[in-house]
Order: C-alpha cells, then sequence, then structure tokens
C-alpha cells in the first residue's frame, strides 16, 4: 500500500515536474498528504490502526488520481476531504485502542493489588488467630491457676476450721475455760489425796487427755500454776501447791510431753477463788490451774 | 534520481493515456454523471448518521456530527434535484464525517476510561500502602 502511494506521489512530482503548471492545485489535498505522513510516521497509528491507515491511503490515492486526471476542483477537494476524514480516523482509532490497553492494564495491576492485600489480610487474620489462641489458652492456664488457688484456699480453710474445730472439742473435753489470760484448765481438789501432791486415778485420765492435747499441737507450752486454801501454814501450803504442780508436770512428762514445754509454779493460799470460810468455798480453792499457751507458745504471766 | 525516474515514467504515462481517459470516464461514470442515482451509497450514509447521533458524538464530536448531518441533508436535496454526482460527493463525505465522529467520540469515552481506571488503580495503591503501615 505504501508502495502504491508512493507510486502516486511520484506520478504527481513527475507531472509537476514534467511542466504540468495548469494542473490545478487543491489546499485540501496537499493538508491530506501532510496528515497522511504524519499517520504513517506514528508507530501507534502503524500498530493499531493498520486497517484504517489503509483505508486512508486508499482515499487519498483516490484523490491525487482525480488530481491528474484534472478532474473538477471541487471533486478532488471532495475525495481531499474524505481522505483527511480517514486519516483522522485513524489517529482516533489507534487513541481509542491505547486507551483500551490502559485500562485494561490498569485493571489487571488492580487485581493483582487486590490480591495482593488480600493475601496481606489472610496471613495478618491468620496471625491474629494465632495469637488469640494463644491468649486463651493463656488464659485458659490462668483461670485454671485461680481455680486451683481458689480450691486450694477453700480446702485450707475448711482444714483450718476442722482443725480449729477438732481442737475446740479437745478442749471442751479437758473442761477448758477461756479466761483473758487465755485457756485455762482446773483440776480440783477431788483429783489429789488429801494434802498429798499424789494425783488420783481420775486427775491421771484428764492429765491423759492434756498429754494426747500437747503431742497434737505441739507449738503449744503449759504453765502448771498450784494453789491451796488458807487451811494451815503458809509455807506448808506454798510446798504444797508447788508440789501438786509439780506432780502434774511429772505426768505430764512421763507420757511423752517435753520437759521444756512445761513450766510450774507454787502460789500457796493465795489467788482464792471461793471463801476460804466454808467447806465448800475451801475445796474450790484447793487447785492446780493448767494455763494453756497460744500457738506461739507464750502464756500471758499472772 | 529524480530525473532519472522521470525520464522513464514519462513514456509510460503517455502510453497510458487512453486507460486514464477511459478511467476518468467510468469516474465520471460511477459519479452519477450518466443519471444512475446513488441510491444505495445514501440509504448507507444515512444509516451511519443515524448510528453517529447518540449522545457520546453530541458531546466530544458536535462538529463533525453535524457535518455529517449537514452533508446528508444537502445529498438529499441532490437527490431531488437530479444532481446524483453531487449526492454521491456530500454522501461521501458525510459518511467520513459520521465514522470520525463516532471514533472520536469512542476514542474520547476510552480516554476517559482510561483515566478513571488508572486513577482506581492509584487510589488502590495509596489504600493498600496506607494500611500496609
Amino acid at each position: 500500500m505504501k508502495k502504491n502511494h508512493l507510486f502516486a506521489l511520484t506520478l504527481i512530482s513527475v507531472s509537476v515536474l514534467a511542466g504540468c503548471s495548469t494542473m490545478p492545485q487543491s489546499t485540501t489535498l496537499d493538508n491530506a498528504r501532510t496528515d497522511y505522513n504524519h499517520a504513517q510516521a506514528n508507530p501507534q497509528v502503524v500498530k493499531l490502526a493498520p486497517l484504517q491507515l489503509k483505508e486512508a491511503g486508499e482515499a487519498l490515492d483516490r484523490a491525487n488520481a482525480a488530481q491528474v486526471s484534472r478532474e473538477d476542483a471541487k471533486v478532488v477537494d471532495s475525495l481531499a476531504y474524505v481522505a483527511q476524514q480517514k486519516i483522522a480516523l485513524t489517529q482516533e482509532t489507534a487513541q481509542r485502542k491505547s486507551a483500551e490497553l490502559a485500562v485494561s492494564n490498569a485493571t489487571a495491576e488492580r487485581n493483582k493489588l487486590q490480591l495482593q492485600a488480600r493475601t496481606a489480610e489472610a496471613d495478618q487474620a491468620h496471625q491474629q488467630a494465632a495469637m488469640a489462641e494463644l491468649t486463651a489458652e493463656q488464659k485458659t492456664a490462668e483461670a485454671n491457676l485461680a481455680r486451683q488457688q481458689a480450691a486450694d484456699a477453700q480446702a485450707g480453710a475448711a482444714q483450718d476450721q476442722a482443725s480449729l474445730a477438732a481442737m475446740q472439742a479437745q478442749m471442751d473435753e479437758l473442761n477448758a475455760k477461756k479466761t483473758p489470760r487465755g485457756m485455762v484448765i482446773t483440776l480440783g481438789d477431788v483429783l489429789f489425796d488429801t494434802n498429798r501432791a499424789q494425783l488420783k486415778s481420775g486427775g491421771e485420765r484428764n492429765v491423759q487427755k492434756l498429754a494426747e492435747f500437747l503431742k497434737r499441737y505441739p507449738q503449744r507450752t503449759v504453765l502448771i500454776e498450784g494453789f491451796t486454801d488458807s487451811v494451815g501454814s503458809n509455807s506448808s501450803n506454798q510446798v504444797l501447791s508447788e508440789q501438786r504442780a509439780q506432780a502434774v508436770s511429772k505426768a505430764l512428762t512421763d507420757m511423752g510431753v517435753s520437759r521444756d514445754r512445761v513450766s510450774t509454779k507454787g502460789y500457796g493460799e493465795a489467788y482464792a477463788v471461793a471463801g476460804n470460810d466454808t467447806a465448800s468455798g475451801r475445796q474450790l480453792n484447793r487447785r492446780v490451774e493448767i494455763m494453756l499457751s497460744d500457738e506461739r507458745g507464750v502464756i500471758a504471766p499472772r | 534520481m529524480m530525473k532519472n525516474t522521470s525520464r522513464f515514467q514519462l513514456p509510460q504515462l503517455s502510453r497510458s493515456g487512453v486507460a486514464c481517459a477511459v478511467l476518468a470516464g467510468s469516474v465520471m461514470l460511477m459519479a452519477g454523471c450518466a443519471g444512475t442515482p446513488p441510491t444505495e451509497q445514501i440509504a448507507i450514509t444515512k444509516a451511519a448518521v443515524a448510528h453517529a447521533s447518540n449522545a457520546g458524538t453530541t458531546q466530544f464530536a458536535p462538529v463533525e456530527l453535524q457535518s455529517a448531518k449537514d452533508k446528508l441533508a444537502r445529498a438529499e436535496q441532490a437527490m431531488e434535484k437530479e444532481d446524483y454526482a453531487l449526492a454521491s460527493q456530500l454522501a461521501d463525505e458525510a459518511l467520513a464525517d459520521a465514522r470520525l465522529a463516532e471514533a472520536k467520540s469512542e476514542s474520547a469515552q476510552a480516554q476517559k476510561a482510561a483515566k478513571d481506571s488508572q486513577d482506581a488503580s492509584r487510589v488502590l495503591r495509596e489504600e493498600i500502602n496506607r494500611k500496609a503501615q
């Protein structure tokens, strides 16, 4: 086609050179030739609108041929005009196709970007899920620990309560009484022979219970205090009260209670708990009191 | 070079002078000089102009569209006056105008679409970059 066109151009040049000065000039045709040369030099047009360029070339050939055959100027102009429009069409077609390529390229790019973004999102979600799982596991572990601790605490409390109740029961058995100084167990006069420091068998049973209690609560100590009534001399009463306290102490250590946990003291006829003017009052005053220490082994002094 | 070619070409042209005359005659014949109305050509142009008359061409190629319509009208007038050569010539021009109008409109719309598409890509790229930060 290019060859054809070249041939047509050659014909025209030939005609001009040959001195056909009478050949009518057409501005429209001149412009069409210029436009056509531009279109042919445009690689985009050559590549994207080859069919349209061919048709434009053919239209230009017809206009050239009309001029060569000296047709009416109006006919040449008209054909040149048509050629011009067809050349313009090649440009428009090339631009359209180029734009369409740009659209599909941009669409492809977007799809790629979206895919990448989605992949990244999925990765992130996986990561978050893994993190959440980890956190959940941690929380479960924490909850289990807390439950365990609560259970332990409850069990401990129950145990404490139980042991406290057991101790209370044993103290009740010992007829222990709560006083401002602490728990006191009173062994009455009837548990001793008159004017003797020897424990009767009934007293021994009471001491046995105390020994068991002390074995069970090794942190407790005892202070054994002896008292008498006002009958007899002060010194003999003092001795008797000491001896009776020591008798109880000996019974305890004989039963396996460590000697350093037991201390004794005699008070004679001091600290009477009843009047010494009646027989029953004097009987109440003849006694041995056993002070139980607190958990730290401390006994409040009298 | 050119002169050589000229000397070589000239006799050829003279020899085909008769052929040239015949060609010119046939062109005139085709143009309707002999009185054959270009009915088919007018119909084709009419269809092309009708097809090109749309919102896109009105917006993007109003000059070409108007030119096509005017020339078609004048071609039809020439038909009525039985000036078939003019009718054919005008129909030819109107057809070229109509086709160009359509091509211009399509090109403009495609370029707009390309710009939108590229803008969308840019926005998406920016958005993804923002998210990634």
